[in-house]
């Protein structure tokens, strides 16, 4: 039986104005748990509570019921924070800092030695692309740098959990990709990630389970795949098949009665041909493509 | 501003900050399990407090230097990059037109002095202040607010860190600051300050005594005359009579002394500050000179013995006797005391049997004090007349009373004829027991228009080494006496059956007595060897025939006027100040009298001391700055521990408030609790002032209403012991800047302490506060 890195029992969470009196209900007996190296999704529309569970996992608020877990140890114990990395949703560091030393202080915060803040830095600086942008202060970083420095700190401990709030916001297609190859990269080192996003294709493409909340409460919980599956259609992918080919596989069909299949050339969609043409931009520069070019190359990344 | 203050006492204080901290610390957890069991029920009530306090020690217990450290890197740094440190861009530009607002008075250096440094730390402590006020109640609020802060509490950074960090990355900007700022601000200094003023640039050093009068009568008391002042800060004395103001300067040593101004030998520096009163306008010379002082320095015994015995009048004759060494005569007049016991009781009040239980006692005990064998008799006889008159007082109160009582008069008239007769017989120990030597100086004119004059006119020197010219019979029959005692035991007086014939010459040389009196000396001997009076004792000593003492011996030949001096100079004896005028207990006692009749002298415990050895100027300059340092510190301390509850305009609200009510409002706090200052409560007060009446007059409602509005201000006054209680008394560190300005060095242990331990008496209880209320505060409450 795997191993729960997070378990969540009957939590709920009620905000109170100054006077103590309920203004909202954000969660509602949520129960579930977090198997450790699977990525797992929190989804659900805004106001659905989803930040909310992920601060108080982190300890940022308090529980007005239930209890929670994390790598065994209650949510209010600090030591808990030794094995997690956050990202929270917008990157609140403190922006007099450079790279080097935002990286210096939170890895200080662990009482990480010298060489080991350093070395750790360097990887991580390296691994988010910010080598050249490393003495800049941080207020000088577009959004998606700080993005980028944000992760670092939230990895600078090597953590067995991380946990990220709205990962690919404010990212650009090529940073986003790198994110998701990033959160698969942590999953294949048997890292547990848990995220928060909008974003779904993102989290279609990365996570294992998922979980929707809606209103506070949830709603949804289960495998991605499984949820995704689409039961009564069969899709077959071919290379181009010619007008006679198709006439003859129809025929077959017909002969089964099966009348609605459907032939059409499927679309590569935005994000690839976005990656695609900034790729191949960076080999031959200072040209511009046609449609023909863009489908040509379409299709030969598709075979 | 009073330098002579009270001495820090650390055990009370100590004391008095655990039973605080006991109770606020019992008071805080009560609260807390009552809120939590109020909001949650019993059961999870208790559940929440107690992983909130466990919670709580284990952040204690892992409380890690490193993870501070780097809070405290991480707020130097914003200090700078956030431009915190213009605040010194403006100290520069304060310090470069100062000029054009300091009054420049010319003719008094120490004026000079006193104004450039009160406006240089004024300066210093009020542009700061600000700046740390600001920063340290917005750091926390700005970072929860932007959310900066989580990004650290999801790290294994404790909360509590987090606090200490902030308050120690503050801390070090505000020093650093300091440092600068003391630096520039002490080259400013020594550029600013003209020429004439420099010497004034200085910390002195002063020893202040205890302070006593005697009155025109020679009765002790501890005030002296009020010349009509409502607010008598200074008791006055009478000129050209016995009236003295006596100073006690306890634990004097050679640490007291200064160099000597020539550079050769020691001097002792008395400065002091009197005041004049006039009760004539006199003539224009001695109103330009001034009322004529002068010092005496006394060690004598007698005085402290006998002195106490002097605040009754039937005893006075008595106390006058002893004081004045006569002792058969005192055995008289306490034969006449007792006769007067015997025969009529009732004229003496119990006032008199009173000071004598109080005067006789403090003789005893005084005796006592001195540890001589020979002084245990007397004192036992004293001893047995203050239980006596004792026991007379309580019946006499008893009978006051309306109890029906016998005062034992018979058996206190026996005590006191009894230490007659003791006296009598003890007479000669006593005078060799109780010495008393009287070093007059020179008279000196108190200065009471500082107009045209600096403050150097109220300075004495007095050599260490005292000449003292014609002294009185006394001290001259004892110097003689001691000096021909050793000398004889030496075999210096006598040759070959005759008084030595080099004896002249080796007094002129050895003791530096003019050749006129060390002449007439060996004259004297020679003379009472030839009447018999010496006789030579073996080969080469002399012994007195009658068997008496020396000094009875030659206190008789003064007597007769044998011994008067044909120099014009008189005798002249010579006195070290340690080493003779110095009490038993290392006291030196100062009289003070004034000189001119009709006038009086006005003096408090603070205006005569010791100036020690000044210290160079600089050392209390730091000092001061110090005592800024910790002021500010605890500005941070309560900046910070205030913001981790409230925003930033709230915490700037609470900060400054405590700072104000601290600085300007402590003292009335305490004098109103204490019931000191004048007025009533803040309702009465109130209605008092809606109904247009005077306190004397009172309110005008009924008496339930008055008990009602009493109630009230009872309760008020509750408050305002709590805000008492919490308020820092943020005096205690301007106070330093006060001894500097007025050219006082800062004493390190009445002062610098006091503030440190002022600091962390608040600054402990801060952080433990700070870090709960942070500990257990949601950061992201909607």
């Amino acid at each position: 039986m795997s191993e729960a890195v997070i378990e969540i029992r009957n939590l709920s969470k009620i905000y109170r104005d100054f006077w103590g009196r309920k203004k909202v209900q954000a969660v509602k007996s949520l129960s579930m748990d977090v198997e450790k190296g699977e990525v797992f999704g929190l989804l659900g529309p805004n106001g659905s509570g989803k930040t909310t569970t992920l601060k108080m996992l982190l300890g940022l608020l308090f529980p007005t019921s239930g209890e929670m877990k994390i790598l065994g140890r209650p949510a209010s114990d600090v030591s808990k924070n030794e094995r997690i990395g956050y990202l929270p949703e917008e990157s609140y560091l403190y922006r007099f800092l450079n790279a080097d030393e935002t990286l210096d202080f939170y890895g200080r915060l662990f009482n990480m030695s010298v060489a080991d803040r350093a070395k750790r830095a360097d990887e991580l600086i390296e691994m988010v692309g910010l080598g050249r942008a490393r003495r800049r202060q941080l207020k000088e970083y577009s959004k998606g740098m700080t993005r980028r420095i944000g992760l670092a700190q939230a990895l600078i401990n090597d953590p067995d959990l991380v946990l990220l709030d709205e990962p690919t916001s404010g990212l650009d297609p090529l940073g986003t990709r790198e994110m998701k190859d990033l959160i698969k990269q942590l999953k294949s080192q048997g890292k547990t990630v848990v995220l928060c996003s909008h974003q779904l294709a993102d989290v279609q493409d990365v996570c294992d389970r998922i979980a929707v909340l809606f209103q506070g409460e949830l709603k949804v919980l289960g495998r991605v795949d499984e949820l995704l599956e689409v039961r009564d259609e069969t899709l077959i992918r071919t290379p181009s098949l010619s007008a006679e080919v198709q006439a003859e596989v129809k025929a077959v069909l017909d002969k089964h009665n099966i009348s609605d299949a459907e032939f059409t050339r499927p679309t590569a969609d935005l994000e690839q041909l976005f990656l695609r043409t900034v790729r191949e931009s960076g080999e031959r520069p200072g040209r511009r493509f046609s449609t023909e070019e863009v489908a040509a190359s379409s299709a030969a990344s598709e075979t | 501003m009073e330098f002579d203050i009270n001495p820090y006492n650390f055990r009370l204080a100590s004391q008095m900050w655990l039973q605080l901290i006991g109770l606020l610390a019992a008071i805080s957890l009560v609260l807390s399990l009552v809120l939590a069991v109020a909001r949650n029920g019993v059961g999870a009530g208790l559940k929440l407090f107690r992983d909130g306090l466990s919670g709580y020690l284990s952040d204690l217990a892992n409380f890690s230097v490193r993870r501070v450290s780097a809070l405290t890197r991480l707020t130097l740094l914003e200090a700078i990059r956030r431009r915190a440190l213009y605040v010194f861009v403006m100290f520069a530009i304060l310090l470069m037109f100062a000029g054009w607002f300091i009054t420049d008075s010319n003719e008094r250096p120490e004026l000079q002095v006193s104004v450039h440094v009160t406006f240089l730390l004024t300066a210093i402590s009020w542009l700061i202040l600000p700046a740390v006020i600001f920063l340290s109640c917005w750091a926390l609020p700005e970072d929860i607010r932007i959310r900066s802060l989580h990004t650290v509490v999801t790290k294994p950074a404790r909360r509590l860190e987090i606090v200490v960090g902030r308050m120690a990355g503050l801390s070090i900007v505000t020093v650093i600051g300091l440092l600068v700022m003391g630096a520039i601000g002490l080259f400013w200094l020594n550029r600013r300050i003209p020429e004439n003023a420099q010497a004034a640039l200085e910390c002195r050093v002063p020893q202040f005594g205890g302070l006593y009068f005697i009155d025109a009568n020679g009765a002790p008391g501890v005030q002296g005359l009020n010349v009509g002042d409502v607010w008598a800060y200074r008791s006055h004395i009478e000129g050209n009579s016995r009236a003295r103001a006596v100073w006690l300067f306890q634990d004097v040593d050679e640490s007291a002394l200064s160099p000597s101004a020539d550079g050769d030998g020691q001097e002792l520096l008395l400065e002091c500050r009197f005041e004049a009163f006039r009760t004539i306008k006199g003539s224009e010379t001695s109103i330009r000179q001034g009322i004529s002082a002068q010092y005496t320095l006394t060690r004598n015994p007698r005085e402290d013995a006998f002195g106490m015995l002097a605040v009754s009048e039937p005893l006075r004759p008595l106390s006058e006797a002893l004081r004045e060494g006569q002792y058969r005569i005192g055995a008289n007049e306490a034969r006449t005391l007792a006769e007067r016991i015997r025969t009529a009781p009732d004229e003496l009040r119990a006032g008199d049997y009173f000071a004598l239980f109080n005067g006789a006692g403090s003789a005893a005990t005084f005796l006592d004090t001195l540890e001589l064998e020979s002084l245990t008799a007397v004192s036992a006889l004293f001893s047995a007349v203050s239980v006596s008159a004792q026991q007379a007082v309580q019946l006499l109160q008893q009978k006051e009373n309306g109890a029906r009582v016998e005062v034992p008069y018979e058996e206190l008239a026996d005590a006191v004829t009894a230490l007659g007769d003791g006296l009598d017989e003890q007479a000669d120990v006593m005078t060799e027991a109780l010495p008393r030597i009287d070093v007059p100086l020179p008279s000196f004119h108190v200065a009471e228009y500082h107009d045209n004059e600096d403050d150097s006119t109220n300075l004495t020197r007095i050599p260490r080494t005292l000449q003292v010219k014609s002294p009185n019979s006394e001290m001259l029959a004892r110097y003689l006496s001691g000096l021909l005692e050793e000398w004889n035991a030496d075999g210096r007086l006598v040759s070959a059956g005759a008084v030595d014939a080099e004896l002249t010459n080796e007094l002129v040389s050895e003791m530096a007595i003019s050749r006129l009196n060390a002449e007439r000396l060996t004259a004297v001997l020679e003379a009472q060897l030839a009447d018999g009076a010496l006789v030579v004792d073996g080969d080469s000593t002399l012994k007195i025939a009658d068997g008496s003492k020396w000094y009875s011996f030659m206190d008789r030949l003064i007597r007769a006027q044998e011994l008067v001096s044909d120099d014009p100079d008189g005798w002249v004896v010579e006195k070290d100040l340690i080493n003779d005028l110095l009490d038993s207990n290392g006291n030196l006692r100062v009289e003070v009298a004034c000189m001119n009749s009709q006038m009086y002298l006005g003096m408090a415990r603070p205006d005569l001391f010791i100036r020690k050895a000044d210290q160079p100027f600089w050392k209390g300059y730091w000092k001061a700055i110090l005592n800024i340092a910790l002021m500010l510190m605890l500005v941070i301390v309560l900046g910070v521990t205030v913001s981790c509850i409230v925003k930033g305009p709230v915490a700037l609200f609470f900060t400054l408030t405590f700072f104000l009510v601290g600085q300007f409002f402590h003292e009335f706090m305490v004098r109103k609790l204490a019931g000191v200052e004048e007025g009533m409560g803040t309702v009465e007060s109130a209605i008092l002032i809606a109904q247009h009446r005077n306190p004397q007059v009172g309110m005008d409602v009924s008496e339930a209403t008055m008990s009602a509005v009493r109630a009230a201000d009872g309760a008020l006054e509750g408050v305002l012991w709590v805000f008492n209680a919490i308020v820092p008394d943020f005096t205690t560190f301007s106070r330093a800047s006060a001894f500097v300005e007025n050219r006082f060095d800062v004493p390190f242990y009445d002062v610098v302490i006091p503030a440190v331990m002022a600091f962390l008496g608040f600054m402990v209880p801060c952080v433990l506060i700070a870090g709960a209320l942070l500990k257990f505060r949601e950061l992201e409450a909607k």
